[in-house]
């Protein structure tokens, strides 16, 4: 094991954390169960800025984490909040039910 | 005056001014009879300058009137004008005397048309005499072909002059059509002619011709085609077909346009280009055996028809089948001699015909009989006419049909020799079969009118049986003093034979017309040979030449299997291959877009595969260059 | 062995195991516990990192207010559909397969660029580095995301408003 981990390191786990994510939003057959598999993914995207901050030596990747980070934040509430009225019309969970817009 | 130029412009421009005057003025139009008469003005005082300047016309000279139509820089490309020399002044006093009895004597046949009609014939009149004038005094191939197809037209227009007869109106069409096929060829021709030689000018072609600097390679197809000009408008076999049904128009159209002159345009148009025929003599041997073959077949045809207008109009196709023989001999001058003999005792018996019709109601000869009491007159115009026809001598036709027979057997051509003298036998026989039927014999009993008064063709108030009117009696006589008088004129003063005819030749034509008229007399006057004996021999033949040899349904079969038959593919393709091309684009739109569709399920999931399957796709596309 | 080659080792495997786990477990109030563990667990890779601040707002903002709402929902809806919410996972296969194929995309690329170099050394605290940047070079994109925030806000309240 080197001295310190390097950036592939750090990309390589955040490469994984990406799959998952992906997989999980694929698989999912409940809607917040696929909003979940998207944090994750959003979550990796976060590791993979911090990582390239660091080891350029510039604060302008965390910066963009910040945003990033305080969107995600706004987009889940947001989504949750679609969720809960989707649940109040149509009365299901499943995502395999949602498809008005078939085309 | 002395120059033949000006009378002769003043005689062409004539009929053009009363056609204008009558088309424009339409309440002179309308008054009919008033439209007759100045018709009739204008074609005597043309009749008068054409005579005078024939008088002028020296054999040798020529007068040349021209402005230039089409510029060009090597000189015009087309010109309008005259061009008067010996042949075409003859040719003129021929078409200006017939159209001018023929007009004259309309006025007493068609005395019961409507005015208004009867002024729209005398436009037509008008309008053919300045063409057919046209097509006489060109100057070249332009004036001639534009001349032609107004002739063309007028034809049409005359043939249908009853236009809501259905078979008046089918037999317009019908000539219109057959005389076109023709004057396509007359058309490639004259382009052709003018690839090789650069000129459209009949006096420039000639030098050019007597100089040898027309290329002789392909002249031949050049003839060919201009020959196929003259066999539709002077009814050679095949494309004789339309003039017999063209017997639906008024019989003086009948005697004027497919007697007299327009039917001989085409065999005058020969005679013009001699010199030009004179370099392809194969295509002239052609031109011999066809006109010949015509000439039998045509006179076959003649022996079986009770329409008196069409054993005449068999009788012309046959005689215009003579001249051309004679062109085709390489003696042209002898052909249009029989030109103009036939056009004054084919144009005699026409009107004949006419006055006949007239007072009887029907064309059928059958329900004629022993008119010589009830006509005296008609019946002795006619015996004339017939006589002349026959080759008797003293009568007109005699010298110019015996001319013929000398040329084609000078010319070599032997077989078509013995052609026109069957055909003379034959003439000889029909016409006659016409006369004692019609004329002599017992009268046949009077017909029910079948249609309420319309019982046949020109048709009005028959069944009282007169002499025909002075307004048309007058020009019968006077063309049959013309026919005595050439006949006696040229018993007496033979001219210059361009040929040496063999002794045996003058007795032969004499015996054949002799026996001919006795074979009729025998058989319809005296009844000694049995008329029904004589159809039985001849069945199959009979038959045959009451069909006509099936040449119309020929003709229409091959309309059908050509014109219809490329209407038919030309159809297919367009509606599936054109059409069908647009169709299969839109059809695979549609099932495309509608496989393409299935694509939106609806599913978030699913366009996340896509997302996914976009990404994977980028990072390939990064890293490709490794 | 480092401590920090240690740590970030430890918290690797913890991450990818739990975000399995947020994939993979039926019951949906699980996942969201997993959820929350995987989220602490980026925090402590920030810290590998360096990056404090960063950490502390992966802990409140996520750990602490994402994971809260969802509970939030799920108990809502739960609510409102009346059952018990199982989860069942559809075509799993295809989506291995996907996840699979980024996975390896994503793991070349990485693995052929040339990024091997040392951290360079740390330059001044972070964070000040952080709000110096924030207020004055991003200070326009800072204020719009205060202006988004409200847009949010106000199409969650207007989203979550009862029926009349």
């Amino acid at each position: 094991m080197p001295a310190s981990v390097s950036l592939q390191g750090y990309l390589v786990l955040a490469a994984v954390l990406f799959a998952v994510g992906l997989f999980g939003v694929v698989t999912r057959r409940n809607t917040i169960g696929i909003l979940l598999g998207i944090e994750l993914m959003l979550n990796a995207v976060n590791i993979n800025l911090v990582a390239f901050a660091r080891f350029n030596g510039d604060a302008v990747g965390m910066v963009f984490t910040v945003f990033t980070i305080s969107i995600t934040v706004a987009e889940v509430a947001l989504g949750l909040a679609l969720v809960i009225l989707i649940f109040r019309v149509r009365r299901t969970a499943i995502a395999d039910h949602l498809d008005l817009l078939r085309g | 005056m002395t120059d033949p130029g000006p009378l002769v412009t003043l005689a062409l421009l004539l009929p053009a001014a009363t056609f204008l005057l009558l088309a424009i003025a339409y309440p002179l139009r309308r008054a009919g009879r008033a439209a007759g008469i100045v018709s009739v003005a204008g074609a005597a005082v043309a009749l008068a300058a054409a005579l005078r300047a024939w008088q002028l016309q020296s054999a040798e000279g020529f007068t040349r009137i021209a402005i230039e139509w089409i510029p060009q820089e090597s000189g015009p490309l087309a010109t309008v004008g005259v061009l008067a020399d010996a042949d075409s002044t003859l040719m003129l006093v021929l078409v200006a005397l017939v159209s001018f009895l023929v007009q004259l004597y309309s006025l007493g046949y068609l005395d019961t048309e409507a005015p208004a009609s009867l002024g729209r014939y005398y436009v037509y009149q008008s309008l053919f005499a300045f063409s057919m004038m046209g097509l006489v005094l060109a100057p070249g191939f332009v004036q001639l072909f534009i001349c032609w197809e107004l002739v063309g037209l007028c034809s049409y227009l005359l043939i249908g002059y009853w236009y809501e007869r259905p078979a008046a109106a089918r037999a317009a069409v019908k000539a219109f059509w057959i005389t076109k096929a023709g004057d396509v060829g007359l058309l490639v021709g004259i382009v052709l002619l003018w690839f090789r030689a650069g000129t459209f000018d009949f006096l420039q072609l000639y030098d050019l011709a007597r100089g040898g600097q027309i290329p002789l390679a392909g002249l031949g197809l050049v003839t060919f085609c201009i020959y196929l000009g003259a066999m539709g408008k002077s009814a050679q076999f095949p494309l004789h077909v339309w003039l017999p049904d063209a017997m639906e128009g008024p019989t003086p159209v009948s005697a004027l346009i497919h007697a007299a002159t327009m039917v001989t345009a085409g065999v005058y148009l020969l005679k013009r280009t001699n010199w030009l025929f004179a370099l392809t003599p194969d295509v002239l041997v052609l031109v011999g055996w066809i006109g010949a073959f015509t000439a039998l077949f045509a006179a076959v045809l003649a022996c079986v028809q009770s329409d008196i207008k069409r054993v005449l109009a068999y009788s012309t196709v046959s005689q215009l089948g003579y001249m051309m023989a004679a062109m085709g001999a390489g003696f042209a001058a002898a052909g249009f001699l029989h030109l103009l003999t036939h056009g004054i005792f084919k144009a005699l018996l026409f009107l004949g015909a006419g006055a006949v019709i007239h007072a009887v109601g029907s064309n059928d000869i059958y329900r004629m009989g022993g008119l010589r009491r009830h006509m005296p007159q008609t019946t002795v115009v006619f015996l004339v006419g017939t006589l002349s026809l026959a080759g008797i001598p003293l009568f007109g036709g005699f010298f110019s049909k015996e001319e013929i027979l000398g040329a084609v057997w000078s010319g070599g051509l032997a077989v078509p020799f013995w052609m026109l003298v069957t055909a003379a036998f034959l003439t000889a026989f029909y016409m006659f079969r016409v006369v004692f039927i019609a004329f002599f014999g017992a009268p046949a009993a009077p017909a029910p009118l079948a249609h309420g008064g319309h019982g046949g063709p020109d048709v009005h108030g028959g069944g009282h049986l007169h002499e025909a009117p002075a307004v048309m009696t007058g020009p019968l006589w006077l063309l049959a003093a013309l026919s005595v008088g050439i006949g006696v004129y040229f018993t007496v003063h033979h001219g210059e034979p361009e040929f040496i005819a063999p002794g045996w030749l003058t007795p032969l034509a004499v015996a054949v017309a002799v026996a001919g008229i006795a074979l009729a007399w025998l058989t319809y006057s005296r009844r000694v040979i049995s008329a029904d004996l004589l159809a039985t021999i001849f069945a199959p033949l009979r038959r045959a030449a009451l069909a006509g040899f099936w040449l119309d349904d020929l003709f229409e079969g091959v309309y059908r299997l050509a014109l219809l038959g490329l209407a038919r593919l030309v159809g297919w393709v367009d509606r599936y291959l054109v059409d069908g091309v647009v169709n299969v684009c839109s059809a695979w739109t549609l099932a495309w877009g509608d496989r393409l569709r299935r694509m939106q399920t609806g599913l978030a999931q699913d366009y996340v595969y896509g997302l996914a399957v976009g990404l994977l796709l980028l990072l390939i596309w990064v890293q490709w260059p490794r | 062995m480092s401590l920090e080659t240690i740590a970030f080792g430890g918290l690797a495997v913890v991450l990818v195991a739990s975000a399995l786990a947020v994939v993979l477990t039926k019951n949906l109030f699980h996942s969201v516990l997993w959820l929350a563990l995987t989220l602490t667990g980026t925090a402590g890779i920030f810290l590998t990192l360096d990056a404090e601040f960063l950490a502390a707002v992966q802990l409140l903002l996520y750990a602490g207010g994402v994971v809260t709402i969802v509970v939030f929902a799920i108990v809502v809806t739960e609510r409102l559909v009346g059952d018990r919410i199982t989860q069942t996972s559809r075509q799993i296969f295809s989506g291995l397969i996907i996840a699979g194929a980024v996975l390896v995309g994503l793991l070349t690329f990485i693995l052929r660029a040339p990024l091997s170099r040392p951290r360079p050394p740390l330059g001044g605290d972070l964070t000040r580095a952080i709000g110096d940047a924030v207020l004055t070079r991003f200070v326009l994109s800072f204020e719009l995301l205060g202006l988004f925030f409200f847009a949010a806000l106000l199409g969650a309240l207007y989203f979550a408003r009862p029926d009349d």
